[in-house]
């Protein structure tokens, strides 16, 4: 078994290195200079430190210098930035970035075994991988730098990271990386940073629930106690005594019981927090708490534990709804106001979470860890509104997230001589209206255009009512990838004219093709349904809209939920 | 300590059975002397109460004791109409967990014209076991789907379902209900729940065109030979409660869902309909009132529906629905626990129902809504002779049954539960053999 | 405004990760005390002290500012103790093994959880959350209190209570591991070779570290075994430090069990449910075993349909320490209900009906010294009704908990939950009308649910 995990490694290795190649099919120009100075701007140098009418230099990777009757070099390209803000680049303290995630396993099988789960496994000692122990792995070989997920935050101003792989109780250690890059290794700033936990049981085998995940971590620990103390006694003197069992697994844990590494809990509600918190007491391994969202309550002892934190990103946010047809004539509801008023009330309690920590002088940094792109901003935003001055939310961007990861020599400030990663916007960052035009990742420019006014609905693309589809844009393979979560099925969906209508037939996680039943093309949006077996038979309802050579949208699996779906088109074979 | 056991033990088994016989209802005349009669409708009242070819022939300080009689002390207990559970699935279902043994949920959306009365059990072991805590009646009903079938009300003593025939049958409609989200991840939104609830009334109603369609076609037909009428048994089987010749009886717990199903009759202009269920009728309970809807109402002794209510709304909810003007019954909508049917009712008061309205809400109000009360749900000269002697009040957990009339039969207090107390008591052998 | 007391309330509770229970004072005036133990006194006062009783008696007076309510025409009985439920608990089965001796419920506790609330409201002051019954030998278990209003789950376990673990017989476990995944236990003759093996892998595997611990001085190349969460919560069962509380139904698997735990020399055991616990009323009584029983559920599987509402009264009259439980978020709201059954099937005295859900329930948990009854130098956990509670009209109006009040029907505002949903208002409508509302395409993922999450009884 660890035979075939170290494969699986190595292929993985190499298939990342052979999309990097493939992605180069329209060639930049090759640079001219690594030198670039920003004008007669804003430069808040640190959280609360602002230089007016400054200069910023980069040169080589790193800030030449920064601040008011600054030279400029000769070989210098000047970036139009005349009245914008200059920041650090932001530290996403806690992320999946550039981390794909992990495919399922394809074959299905047995009955009543909560979700899928490989033939021939027995639920209750299935293998580490898919128990989801496997504290061995690193994020630094599991990342794809081309992943569209570090594109997405360096747009929102993110340029280093400390990225986890994705799995389950113990998916393995973190690193600290730039985001930006083209090779994994060459985007490390700190390898094996922490080892990454979370109360998330496995999917139908052993431990499924968080009490199970709880026990199966407390054992884990004293075993690797046990068996770091055995090595140590077979290396000093081996005769006469049985050879050590060597785990990987196991080994992973040594560097946390020399308090060498923390290990990062992904906390995010309260109850999760006392968790953690009691088996850290229990066991006294150096913590990290990320991703929380609820401990507002906890910030008294959280401090006086001087426990590093890390905030989520991931505010809960209201759907927008569209605008009720309000019969002002109606009564109102005094059990719905009643209701309302509590829900409002705690939505404000989320969001006024890391103004409550700042005003304890706590330092913390941000995670984004689950949280949409395009709700990432709104959610510091909101923040800030609900009482976080925008230098301490700066702080948790920049300087704490730098401390935190021994960085803070390199990076987290505007300062001569330290990485020069850059944020560049119109208006402050915290400003509603305000956009990022540059970032920089070490010393390297990525230029954002000005947004666009937002497109109004319907003058673009196919839209409803156009005229009847020309179905061959459509026949064909397409490969479909469902996130269902913590895990992603994929598979094909081949698309044939059955007389002037689409058809055809697609294929599940279980390995078995289907007919589309009821396809029905309107516009170039596409449903039709299914279903596959997961140990009893999913109905499936797919809702996709194609966008030339790709399509995303929705399906419906019974009910477990509506989950994203997207795809792109095969190449023809 | 021993022998007030044994007394009591005495108290509720001597007279009926007899050690090593198998005890059978049996028929006569019958005068109960000395009791607190309980009629329910007027009052209560001291006397005797005569019973002659099943039916109650004289009642009250006035009644003479018949020649022949088979005369019953009963000073220090109180007669009661035998108890009338207006929803359940007694007889269909023997063992919940053994689907074989569950006969009350077909095949299909669209199976009015199966009847439950077809497949209860006259020998389901929890008939007994109900009966001797004085429910003496039962509404029977098929589940799942939109028309799951007829139900048919039975009274507990008979070796035949039609022995056990009380006179009314029913039309069970499931109305549509916003479906649940999933437990596992993300929730369907609310505006899906909805599309498919209003998918699934688009389909009720078509159901229900289809029907009125097929009730005129079969009024003509009947005056004119020429119109033919094509083999529908499921329209067939809609005919009568399309006529207002039917009750049609709605489940519907959801406040929404509620007022939904109120519009829907108003539309529909049903005349004889009745709301079940109705677990949320406490949120609507006005709408309820004015639209002069009864409702049959339970289970009682449950949780609240919403996480958000108060503990005790599932009791509440038939005292708030009556204080608004709601005409309510009271059932369990159980299968093998029946037999709790007094003490739900006895919550029910406690929580702001009332005794008195608790009572006739488990007597004459359900004989009312199935239609027969001129022979159940009181005692009163003329009615059945359906009804039981209790040592005090009997909705409440401290007293005891000691008689018990099924139709003029007298019926013995014996079930499975008392045969095994009976046995195992003092087991022998004990703990040496 | 009563809600914002109890976010108050909680922001003062969680001053600390561990527990930091807050106990109160109290005196109840002039009710009726029924103190299950030691008879019934009229018009009487109950004193709390800082959350014991100091008190039982009329006339009494507290120091000044003490919190009184005024019992007169009212009924003070002690909290109702549930021997048999699941609420507040984030996980119920860990039903991947037939054997997870290694987990505890105690780790997923939900202070949240607005059955806590309700359970409360029905005068039930503490429960034993339990493991479920998917496998052969299930979690351990955890008795709480119903503290609600904190927000810290580690002020939920009773402290000091004994440890317990919960065994499983029967159709629940053969239908999980054998029928569903074709693993042993299929049969009843797994269930016990299941457990006779773990209690002597657990047996071994505490002899190896004795052996380790008596040489390790001595030896240098000595090892230990090698750590195991689940034999080490086993070698606690057989010595003593577990106590059992076995799901079980039939005469012949409860027969089995004693026998098992003869061979092995363990003493203390509870079965749960045990609906067939009448027909081996003296076998129990000879053993020493408890039962914890329903009033009258029966017929809903195939292994209760010989079962009788006389259960309890049986057991009672053959001298088993016998309580009535609920495995339920609905029926823990009405144990005095369930207890008052036992007089109507069996004639059992006020004292035994409602020993069955208090007194009796806190033996089978080992905390008998501390609650249970209304008696000096025990805790404050005192229900408090309007009308008797083996009436069927008898209401709770008052639940407290260490000396602070819980429950106050009168003056409690309707919404008590805790866990809100910052996104949606309305809290989703539930309703359970059991089989009855299965949805039958999903029923393979309703019984999937039921196996892993909530397979109770």
């Amino acid at each position: 078994m660890k035979g075939l995990s170290l494969t699986l490694t190595a292929l993985l290795s190499v298939w990342c290195l052979s999309t990097g190649l493939a992605q180069s099919s329209e060639e930049a120009l090759k640079p001219i200079t690594r030198t670039y100075a920003l004008k007669n701007v804003t430069i808040v140098t640190k959280p609360g430190q602002t230089i007016l009418n400054g200069t910023v230099v980069v040169k080589d990777g790193l800030i030449l210098n920064a601040g008011q009757n600054v030279s400029i070099p000769a070989d210098a390209k000047i970036i139009p930035a005349d009245s914008m803000f200059v920041y650090a680049g932001f530290i996403d303290a806690l992320s999946n970035a550039g981390i794909p995630k992990p495919e399922v396993r394809p074959a299905t099988g047995g009955t009543g075994g909560g979700g899928q789960r490989p033939t021939g496994v027995n639920p209750g000692t299935p293998p580490n991988d898919l128990a989801g122990i496997q504290p061995e792995l690193r994020a630094r070989d599991l990342i794809k730098p081309a992943d569209k997920s570090i594109e997405d935050l360096r747009k929102l101003g993110f340029t280093n990271a400390q990225v986890s792989p994705i799995g389950k109780m113990l998916p393995g250690s973190s690193a600290l990386i730039s985001l930006g890059g083209t090779a994994a290794d060459n985007m490390i700033l700190k390898d094996n940073f922490a080892m990454i936990s979370q109360l998330v049981g496995a999917q139908g085998v052993y431990p499924n629930t968080i009490m199970a995940v709880m026990s199966k971590f407390r054992e884990l620990y004293k075993q690797a106690e046990q068996a770091k103390a055995h090595e140590k006694m077979y290396a000093a003197n081996p005769a006469g005594m049985v050879r050590p069992e060597v785990d990987r697994s196991l080994q992973a844990f040594y560097p946390v019981l020399d308090k060498q590494r923390p290990i990062c809990f992904v906390a995010p509600d309260l109850k999760s927090v006392y968790r953690v918190l009691a088996m850290q007491q229990e066991l006294n391994f150096p913590l990290i708490l990320g991703g929380l969202l609820q401990a507002w309550t906890l910030a008294d002892q959280l401090k006086a534990k001087n426990i590093p934190i890390i905030l989520s990103l991931d505010l809960p946010k209201m759907e927008k709804k569209e605008p009720a047809k309000k019969d002002s004539t109606a009564a109102k509801d005094p059990e719905m106001e009643r209701l309302e008023k509590r829900r409002a009330d705690e939505m404000k309690l989320y969001e006024t979470q890391a103004a409550v920590f700042a005003g304890k002088g706590i330092n913390f940094g941000f995670s984004t860890l689950n949280a949409k792109t395009a709700d990432i901003r709104e959610a510091l935003r909101r923040m800030v509104k609900a009482g976080l001055k925008e230098d301490q939310a700066l702080a948790a961007l920049t300087t704490t997230p730098a401390a935190m990861f021994g960085v803070a020599q390199s990076l987290g400030t505007v300062e001569k001589g330290k990485i020069a990663n850059l944020v560049v916007s119109k208006k402050s960052y915290f400003d509603e209206k305000s956009q990022i035009r540059y970032v920089f990742v070490d010393g390297n420019l990525y230029e954002f255009e000005a947004e666009a006014p937002a497109a109004k609905p319907g003058t673009a693309g196919a839209g409803k009512g156009a005229a009847p589809s020309d179905l061959s844009k459509f026949i064909g393979k397409w490969s479909y990838s469902i996130d269902a979560g913590d895990q992603v099925y994929k598979g094909v969906i081949s698309l044939i004219d059955e007389g002037g209508k689409l058809g055809g037939s697609w294929t599940g996680s279980d390995g078995q093709s289907k007919p589309l039943s009821n396809p029905s093309l309107k516009g170039s949006e596409l449903t039709f349904s299914s279903s596959v077996n997961m140990g009893q038979d999913i109905p499936l309802d797919f809702n996709i809209t194609f966008d030339g050579a790709k399509f995303s949208g929705k399906v419906k699996a019974g009910d477990f939920g509506v989950f994203p779906v997207e795809g792109s088109k095969e190449p023809r074979d | 300590m021993k022998i007030k056991f044994l007394s009591i033990f005495l108290l509720v088994f001597g007279g009926v059975t007899l050690f090593g016989q198998v005890a059978k209802p049996s028929k006569g005349t019958y005068a109960l002397t000395n009791a607190s009669i309980q009629t329910v409708t007027k009052g209560l009242v001291q006397g005797t109460l005569v019973i002659q070819d099943g039916k109650i022939t004289a009642l009250g300080a006035s009644a003479a004791v018949p020649s022949g009689a088979q005369v019953i002390d009963c000073k220090g207990l109180t007669l009661y109409p035998g108890l009338i559970d207006g929803g359940t699935q007694l007889g269909l279902v023997e063992i919940e967990a053994v689907d074989v043994t569950n006969d009350d949920d077909e095949v299909g959306e669209l199976t009015p014209q199966v009847e439950a009365l077809t497949a209860v059990n006259p020998n389901a072991t929890a008939i007994p076991v109900t009966r001797v805590n004085g429910v003496t009646t039962a509404l029977v009903a098929p589940t799942g789907g939109r028309f799951p079938g007829t139900a048919s009300l039975i009274n507990l003593v008979g070796y035949t379902p039609n022995q056990m025939y009380a006179g009314f049958r029913g039309m069970v409609m499931n109305f549509p209900t916003l479906g649940r989200s999933g437990f596992f991840g993300p929730q369907r939104s609310e505006d899906e729940l909805k599309k498919e609830q209003e998918k699934a009334l688009t389909r009720l109603n078509e159901i229900w065109e289809g029907a009125k369609l097929y009730a005129k076609i079969d009024s003509a037909a009947s005056k004119n030979a020429e119109i033919k009428v094509v083999y529908n048994p499921e329209m067939a089987a809609l005919a009568p409660v399309i006529r207002g010749q039917m009750l049609l009886m709605i489940e519907v717990n959801r406040a929404e869902d509620i007022e939904g199903a109120i519009k829907w009759v108003e539309s529909k202009k049903i005349k004889r309909v009745v709301f079940t269920g109705v677990a949320e009728g406490w949120r609507v309970a006005d709408k309820l009132a004015k639209a002069k809807i009864s409702v049959i109402t339970g289970p009682i002794v449950a949780l609240p529906t919403r996480s958000s209510d108060r503990y005790d709304k599932a009791y509440a909810n038939a005292g708030l629905m009556h204080k608004a003007g709601v005409n309510l019954a009271i059932r369990t909508y159980d299968s093998e626990n029946v037999r709790n049917l007094p003490f739900s009712a006895g919550f029910a008061a406690a929580y702001g129902l009332g005794k008195e309205q608790a009572l006739k809400a488990i007597t004459i109000i359900p004989a009312e809504i199935f239609g027969v009360a001129d022979k159940l749900g009181s005692l009163e000269v003329g009615k059945n002779a359906t009804l039981f002697a209790s040592t005090g009040d009997a909705l409440d957990t401290r007293n005891q049954i000691k008689y018990l009339f099924i139709d003029g039969w007298q019926v013995p207090l014996d079930s499975r539960h008392i045969q095994l107390y009976n046995e195992f008591l003092k087991r022998s052998p004990g703990l040496d053999k | 405004m009563k809600q914002f007391t109890i976010i108050t309330c909680c922001l003062l509770l969680v001053l600390g990760l561990n527990a930091q229970i807050t106990k109160g004072s109290l005196l109840i005036k002039n009710g009726t005390v029924l103190t299950v133990t030691k008879g019934t006194l009229e018009g009487s006062d109950v004193l709390i002290e800082n959350g014991k009783i100091t008190k039982i008696g009329k006339g009494l007076t507290a120091p000044a500012g003490t919190k009184t309510i005024d019992a007169t025409g009212k009924y003070i009985m002690p909290g109702i103790i549930d021997a048999h439920s699941h609420i507040a608990l984030d996980a119920i089965n860990e039903g991947t093994n037939p054997v997870t001796a290694e987990v505890a419920v105690g780790d997923v506790i939900d202070p949240m959880d607005i059955s806590v609330y309700r359970a409360l409201a029905g005068g039930t002051t503490a429960s034993h959350a339990m493991h479920g019954s998917a496998n052969a030998i299930g979690g351990q278990c955890q008795t709480i209190k119903h503290r609600y209003g904190t927000l810290n789950p580690n002020d939920y376990p009773m402290e000091g209570a004994p440890r317990t673990i919960k065994f499983a017989l029967g159709e629940n476990p053969t239908r999980v591991h054998g029928i569903g995944r074709g693993i042993m236990p299929r049969t009843r003759m797994g269930v016990e070779f299941v457990i006779r093996k773990s209690f002597t892998e657990a047996r071994n595997y505490d002899a190896a570290w004795k052996k380790y611990n008596a040489e390790k001085a001595t030896k240098p190349t000595a090892l230990p075994p090698k750590y195991d969460r689940r034999l080490e919560a086993l070698a606690d069962v057989l010595n003593g430090n577990i106590l059992i509380h076995c799901h079980s139904y039939r005469a012949d698997e409860i027969l089995m069990l004693l026998n098992v735990c003869k061979d092995f020399g363990v003493k203390k055991v509870c079965f749960q449910h045990v609906n067939e616990g009448f027909k081996v009323a003296p076998e129990l009584a000879a053993f020493g075993a408890s039962a914890s029983v329903f009033a009258d559920w029966w017929a809903y599987k195939f292994e209760v349909y010989y079962s009788t509402a006389y259960n309890a009264a049986i057991l009672t009259k053959n001298g088993v320490v016998t309580s009535i439980n609920s495995d339920s978020g609905d029926y823990i709201r009405h144990l005095y209900h369930e207890a008052a059954k036992t007089q109507y099937y069996g004639g059992l005295t006020d004292d035994e009906a409602l020993a069955l859900i208090t007194i009796n329930p806190a033996k089978q948990l080992g905390v008998e010294n501390r609650i249970g009854s209304l008696e000096v130098g025990k805790e404050g956990d005192v229900a408090i009704f309007e009308g008797h509670p083996l009436s069927v009209y008898g209401i709770p109006v008052f639940a407290i908990v260490d000396g602070i009040v819980r429950f106050d029907r009168a003056n409690d505002p309707d919404d008590m939950r805790l866990d809100v949903d910052p996104i949606k208002a309305t809290t989703n409508f539930q309703m359970a009308t059991g089989r009855h509302d299965h949805d039958r395409c999903m029923q393979g993922v309703q019984e999937l649910m039921e196996e892993l999450f909530q397979l109770k009884n």
